[in-house]
């Protein structure tokens, strides 16, 4: 597995997400940021993309703890941005 | 499926069972299931990480939850600056935390479902201020705190989530209570009578109906407080 899979199958999840609330406006690359001002999902589609997380990782025989004191955090969080989380994905499943 | 704790006794047991009679799969949860005679799982609500090797076995047998119930609850009836560390911490803990854990845990599973319902428990006490349960009232003061605002958390995936604030019900939480005490109590409820566990019962039905569909973050004070 490697974090450049994973960020493309959550542009993709992403993309589709606003699809189907009829956003097609905005574009969504690695640097998007998911959370903050500048997110560009809410948070339900965070939950969404978490437990959608969760079902990959259990395909791959681990789990991921997307709990964090640092979540919401716009500096510090896995969500700060997709390249991000696909990272924290990766190195959870390294580890 | 329905998941109880506190299935072993009092008011979660009597959940379970009322909710098995009307026909609903249920998994009681609690710390001693060695009497259940319904399907089970031997948890401290307390414990986070086994309440999460739950869930992670629901998820593995595609369980569906449409409802989670958090009963577990103790009491110490004492004042606060002579109730023990250890106690204050074991009511918080069971109380709040409990509450809170497996929320947390379970909230997943329900995601998934796009609709459920939780219901917290709290007690008459928050609204009455009771002399001698400030360790307890603080525990269920924050489960409420913790109902309301979590219910707006869970609106987004069409789940509700409310409160039942029981005052004296005849259970062994309150079997430390004296008569006089508990007459006090009720004196101070706007229906002046002791309810029974069939008339929570009846009250977790209607929550976890649709008919309800339109209730959520509220605490629900049997009774009237």
């Amino acid at each position: 597995m490697n974090s450049s899979d994973v960020c493309q199958e959550i542009i993709k999840f992403v993309k589709i997400k606003l699809e189907e609330e009829g956003i097609d406006d905005i574009e969504v690359n690695s640097d998007s940021s998911l959370i903050g001002d500048g997110g560009i999902i809410d948070s339900m589609g965070i939950v969404e993309l978490c437990l959608f997380l969760e079902d990959k990782a259990q395909d791959n025989d681990f789990e991921f703890d997307w709990t964090s004191d640092s979540a919401m955090s716009n500096s510090r969080s896995m969500f700060k941005s997709i390249q991000s989380l696909a990272d924290t994905f990766v190195e959870q499943f390294n580890t | 499926m329905i998941v109880v704790t506190g299935a072993s006794r009092g008011l979660g047991n009597a959940i379970c069972k009322r909710l098995i009679s009307s026909g609903k799969e249920v998994l009681g949860i609690a710390r001693n299931i060695s009497d259940l005679d319904f399907e089970s799982e031997k948890c401290d609500v307390s414990d986070y990480e086994s309440l999460k090797e739950i869930a992670k076995k629901l998820k593995s047998n595609n369980q569906k939850v449409e409802g989670l119930i958090n009963a577990a609850g103790i009491a110490a009836m004492n004042l606060a600056i002579t109730t023990p560390k250890n106690t204050t911490e074991k009511i918080l803990k069971t109380n709040l935390m409990g509450t809170i854990y497996s929320t947390q845990a379970f909230f997943p599973l329900m995601i998934r479902e796009k609709k459920g319902s939780i219901i917290n428990f709290s007690t008459i006490a928050v609204n009455l201020s009771l002399k001698g349960e400030s360790i307890y009232v603080a525990s269920k003061a924050g489960v409420e705190g913790f109902s309301r605002t979590f219910a707006r958390e869970a609106a987004d995936f069409n789940i509700r989530v409310n409160c039942i604030a029981p005052g004296p019900i005849q259970t062994d939480l309150i079997s430390g209570v004296s008569e006089k005490q508990i007459n006090k109590i009720i004196s101070q409820q706007m229906q002046k009578k002791m309810f029974k566990q069939d008339d929570v019962c009846d009250l977790v039905e209607v929550l976890l109906d649709e008919k309800s569909k339109s209730l959520t973050g509220e605490v629900l004070n049997i009774g009237g407080a």
